[in-house]
């Protein structure tokens, strides 16, 4: 039966997988990544690596959904059609766990270039001594804030949450709402943002995450006092419909004017400070996202490339990596597409670099740095079941915003589907 | 007697072989495409398959007994026959009503009937942005007119029943002009002699539609529900960019949920378990459906 | 009862006038046909006296009452259509109890006339059948039980039995002048084919192109027709029409003798003429003979069996009493 049933899976999958591999070349890395403004920038430089290295680079990008798909299907089916992946960091414990990255440890000791790499976010595939992947993107949690209307409310840039709540109100009028807030579920949408909020107010995840106490403490009093806070803010302050926004109605409703404040990633904020995308640009400013009682702790997002276990060209794949990650790369896309979120350091002193996105706003990358370097690398837990717990908190922090549950119910829930997933 | 033999073979037999021939390429596909990935979801479903956990293979019936008392799946199992009854119902209803009215309508208005088959033609996520942005109040164009009058659109997509109300109305916009078109082909094969007859036989419109057209529309109008009941089961882009299941998980269909089983937490066996079941509540439902429609059209 | 008449009634089809303006009276109880070649508007007509198409101009009265804007329910008409038009949904009683039901008679009532129409036409043990289920023959017994239910104030049928074999086609000729003598309603009757236009008649409407070329019994049809059309339509095997030199001896632009009136001989005779094929029906023969300075061939009816070679000279003489005569436009001359 045992056999059998192995048998038939993966007969099954080997079969959707194969059709892909029939393009597998020996001479050929083939790659596969989510569609973003980096992603989208390296498909277009393929022809530049094979230029200088005579391998020709078979550049993928789809949507994240398929994306998910098919890395299941091929990782799973251990088919080898890709030698390079795209590794968010969130998912990398997970696909290490599920055996299926290989360890670059060794490539990396030799590349030269990998000093260049920010240490947080490379630090932040480091695991079990191993080197797993290179990043290539950071993202950081910051605040877009309107000038004008401060001025003319007479009231500062908030520094804490608290601060944000009591200068709300006098802001919101017929015109503009306070502030927007990502509120759909999901470990990559409120759950990107949320924990701001949280980590503000002293809360956490897990009772001792660092010392290695994995205990669900979602339900705590400092967790439930900053859901108040989000909830207050997206209802009592948000446009009309906030409770349904993800990162691109913040980011209309920022460059609309129908919001004075906005929290978000620097992707977003990048755009919304951009005056050739909105014409609210000139009077806005870029500031770190508020903190609380236990300080600040902007949100973090990195993603980086990956070798897949089965990956048939692990050489050429590591190749591969060293160039999309080296200076001349990044800087190149850095200048083609909207990315400020590079994580090869050097890229910040290239003149070139530096002055098209001090064009956009004068403060965007040293508020960027700043913030790079209050974030802490474990924002959201860097453990395989993460994208579990992301997906049920998340549903349960949009369930409180929604009025579907009290805020205090909410993370009981969420604390419950916490033990769940965990096996608690 | 072998000469006999190919005497019988004859044109017929080497037809049959064509015939055979002409459906190896589809015989091949659907063994290939669907038989064996079922197989493999059978298989998985009878398995725990776990990214994580790694796998045990003598798993049994365990992820269907854990079906019976999960709370979430219970929850988008309402979630899903919400969508998929009000969905469907509108569907048909506004599908029959439009190709009626199109057949009836004559001379330059005609061209309708393209118009009302565009949005089928809509890739689905695409068909989702749109009506995202229209349930958007921030980016609604029917917010914006109304502001102008100083009345105030509710949010849909933050409430439950709003944001089941705006999958449903997404859905319908794209499907309808299925329905529409199966209808349209079944009112085509009604001799209009009928509607004649009816007429001098003293009926009026409506009691001539209610006692001969819709009647005979039944065996078609059973089989749009059908398909798209069934297609209803697979529920998923509008949800995964409406709402994310939201509000809470309010939206959070089956399918959907599968989804979050499977690629989220990692549970690829529980995942193909539900999807199993979704497999089976399918063809549960097209076998009696079927049997009905035996018995409506003979 | 059932007196229909036709004022300047015309149709227009879009931009084509299908018929032109037409006055017509169909009497009470008159079984009146409407026969002329396809296309030449006789549905349209009979689809005007029903309702179901809108006159473009005219007024059309039933039993007095102008019905032009009368919905056709509301006509007191029933109709019979060439393809039956019976609801495949529905069994042989419902079918035929459908017009009672839209009219709202007691289900008594109802009971009543369909066990009366299914034992006059035979259909009582089909009841319960559904139109697929029956032959060609019993779905037209079908039709007329459904018309007859309703006790319509006159009948409607168009080429009811253009769908039969041709036995059949005689039996329900008959069956429906039967009915046509038992009801005593006013039935107008539409058909393509003269022998049908002949054998059940009262008063036949010959048309063409939308335009009534005579109305008369079926012998003063046959006896005197008014044009060369409806000499040529009316009778069969048509009748001869003879241009030319033979005309010209009876003082006509045209003349017409039907095969029947034509005598054969070996010997002598008016026309002299050669035999071509003949066709043998037993009880009669026809002959054809091509006159020396004719091109079209004569029919010759010749009773009984009567055999003649190919290319045989014989002789052909017309009755006179019977010998029609038409002027240039075609039109009788008396
Ligand atoms: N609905 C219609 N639209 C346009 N032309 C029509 C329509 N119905 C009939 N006609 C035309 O009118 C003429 C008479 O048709 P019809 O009355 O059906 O002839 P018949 O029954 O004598 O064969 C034909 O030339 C036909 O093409
Ligand atoms: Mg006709």
């Amino acid at each position: 039966m045992k056999r059998m049933l192995k048998t038939v899976v993966a007969a099954s999958i080997a079969l959707t997988a194969s059709v892909a591999s029939l393009t597998a070349k020996a001479d050929e890395v083939n790659v596969l990544m989510f569609g973003m403004p980096y992603t989208n920038g390296l498909q277009a430089l393929a022809a530049d690596f094979e230029a200088e290295t005579g391998i020709k680079a078979n550049i993928d990008v789809v949507g994240q959904d398929v994306f998910e798909n098919r890395i299941t299907l091929t990782f799973t089916g251990g088919t080898g059609d890709i030698d390079v992946v795209h590794t968010p960091v969130i998912q990398v414990q997970r696909w290490i766990q599920a055996g299926w990255l290989q360890p670059m440890t060794d490539a990396v000791a030799e590349m030269p270039g990998a000093a260049d790499i920010l240490a947080g976010p490379l630090g932040a595939y480091n695991v079990n001594g191993d080197q797993w992947a290179l990043p290539f993107f950071a993202g950081v949690g910051l605040m877009s804030y309107r000038e004008d209307v401060l001025e003319a409310a007479g009231v500062g840039v908030p520094e804490t949450w608290a601060e944000m709540l009591e200068i709300a109100p006098k802001i919101s009028n017929d015109e503009h709402a306070a502030i927007a807030l990502r509120a759909v579920p999901g470990q990559g949408f409120n759950m990107f943002i949320f924990p701001m909020v949280m980590r503000a107010y002293g809360g956490s995840f897990f009772a001792d995450y660092e010392g290695g106490d994995l205990t669900p403490a979602i339900n705590s009093p400092e967790n439930v006092e900053a859901l108040k806070v989000y909830v207050e803010l997206i209802n009592e302050y948000g446009p009309e419909g906030a409770g349904n926004f993800n990162f691109a109605e913040v980011n209309a409703a920022a460059q609309n004017g129908q919001i004075v404040f906005a929290v978000e990633g620097t992707g977003i904020i990048s755009q919304i400070v951009d005056p050739d995308k909105s014409r609210f640009a000139e009077n806005t400013g870029i500031a770190l996202p508020p903190g609380g009682p236990a300080g600040r702790s902007p949100a973090i997002g990195v993603h980086g490339m990956g070798i897949p276990a089965s990956a048939a060209n692990p050489d050429l794949a590591a190749k591969f990596i060293e160039w999309a990650v080296s200076a001349e790369t990044v800087s190149k896309i850095a200048l083609a597409q909207s990315f400020p979120d590079f994580t090869t350091a050097s890229v910040a002193e290239n003149p070139d670099v530096v002055a098209k996105y001090a064009a956009i706003h004068p403060d965007f990358l040293s508020t960027r740095v700043a913030a790079l370097d209050l974030a802490i690398g474990h924002y959201r837990p860097l453990i395989p079941e993460w994208p579990a717990l992301g997906q049920a908190i998340g549903e349960s922090v949009n369930a409180a915003i929604n009025g579907l549950m009290s805020p205090e119910d909410a993370l009981e829930q969420a604390e419950q589907d916490m033990r769940d997933i965990l096996g608690l | 007697m072998g000469n006999t033999l190919a005497a019988r073979r004859g044109a017929t037999y080497e037809l049959q072989q064509g015939y055979r021939l002409m459906m190896l390429p589809a015989v091949l596909a659907v063994v290939l495409f669907a038989i064996v990935p079922l197989a493999g979801m059978f298989a998985l479903a009878f398995s725990d398959y776990h990214l994580i956990r790694g796998t045990n293979w003598e798993f049994g019936w365990r992820n269907f007994v854990r079906m019976l008392s999960d709370k979430r799946l219970m929850n988008s199992v309402y979630v899903m026959a919400a969508l998929s009854v009000f969905g469907v119902i509108a569907q048909v209803l506004i599908g029959s009503a439009v190709a009626v009215g199109l057949q009836k309508i004559t001379g330059r208005w005609r061209v309708g009937r393209v118009l009302f088959l565009l949005p089928y033609a809509v890739p689905h996520v695409a068909v989702a942005l749109i009506w995202l942005s229209l349930f958007t109040p921030t980016l609604s164009p029917i917010n914006a007119f109304f502001d102008l009058f100083g009345v105030t659109v509710p949010a849909f997509l933050t409430s439950q029943w709003g944001a089941i109300f705006a999958i449903v109305v997404a859905d319908t916009w794209t499907n309808f002009p299925f329905a529409m078109l199966i209808i349209m082909a079944a009112l085509q094969g009604i001799s209009p002699d009928l509607e004649e007859a009816a007429a001098i036989d003293g009926a009026t419109r409506v009691r001539t539609f209610i006692h001969i057209t819709l009647p005979l529309l039944t065996p078609a109008l059973l089989m749009i529900t059908l398909f798209r009941f069934i297609d209803s089961l697979k529920h998923f882009p509008m949800i995964f960019v409406m709402t994310k299941g939201g509000p809470g998980r309010s939206t959070q269909a089956t399918n959907y949920y599968a989804y979050v089983q499977t690629f989220q937490n990692s549970n690829v066996a529980y995942g193909a378990a539900i999807a199993v079941m979704l497999f089976l509540t399918a063809a549960l439902i097209s076998y009696h459906v079927a049997k009905l429609n035996q018995r409506v059209t003979t | 009862m059932g007196r229909i008449v036709l004022r300047g009634v015309q149709k227009d089809f879009g931009a084509d006038t299908v018929i032109p303006p037409l006055d017509l009276e169909i009497d009470e109880g008159e079984f009146v046909v409407f026969v002329g070649p396809s296309g030449c508007g006789k549905s349209t007509l009979l689809r005007l006296i029903a309702g179901l198409e809108d006159v473009t101009a005219g007024a059309i009265d039933i039993d007095g009452v102008d019905a032009t804007d009368a919905a056709p329910g509301k006509r007191g008409l029933a109709m019979v259509f060439q393809s039956y038009a019976l609801y495949p949904h529905l069994t042989v009683a419902q079918n035929i109890a459908f017009p009672m039901r839209m009219a709202k008679l007691s289900t008594a009532e109802q009971t009543r006339r369909i066990d009366d129409a299914a034992r006059v036409l035979n259909l009582t043990d089909y009841l319960d059948r559904r139109p697929g289920q029956l032959s060609g023959g019993q779905r037209q017994r079908v039709a007329i039980g459904r018309a007859i239910v309703r006790e319509p104030t006159a009948f409607l049928f168009d080429e009811p039995l253009s769908n039969l074999d041709a036995a059949l086609r005689v039996g329900m000729r008959l069956e429906i002048s039967e009915l046509h003598k038992r009801l005593k309603t006013t039935m107008v009757y539409v058909t393509h084919d003269q022998v049908e236009a002949m054998t059940m008649a009262d008063k036949i409407v010959v048309l063409n192109a939308g335009v009534i070329e005579q109305v008369g019994s079926p012998l003063e049809l046959y006896n005197a027709p008014r044009n060369l059309f409806v000499a040529r339509f009316i009778g069969s095997p048509m009748m001869n029409i003879l241009e030319g030199r033979a005309a010209s001896e009876h003082g006509a632009a045209a003349i017409g003798v039907r095969p029947e009136h034509l005598s054969l001989s070996t010997a002598s005779g008016a026309w002299a003429g050669r035999v071509g094929l003949s066709e043998h029906l037993g009880s009669d023969t026809f002959v054809r003979v091509t006159l020396d300075d004719v091109d079209e061939p004569l029919t010759v009816r010749a009773a009984g069996e009567r055999h003649f070679n190919v290319g045989d000279t014989v002789h052909v003489s017309p009755d006179a009493d019977k010998l029609h005569r038409f002027d240039e436009s075609g039109l009788r001359v008396v």
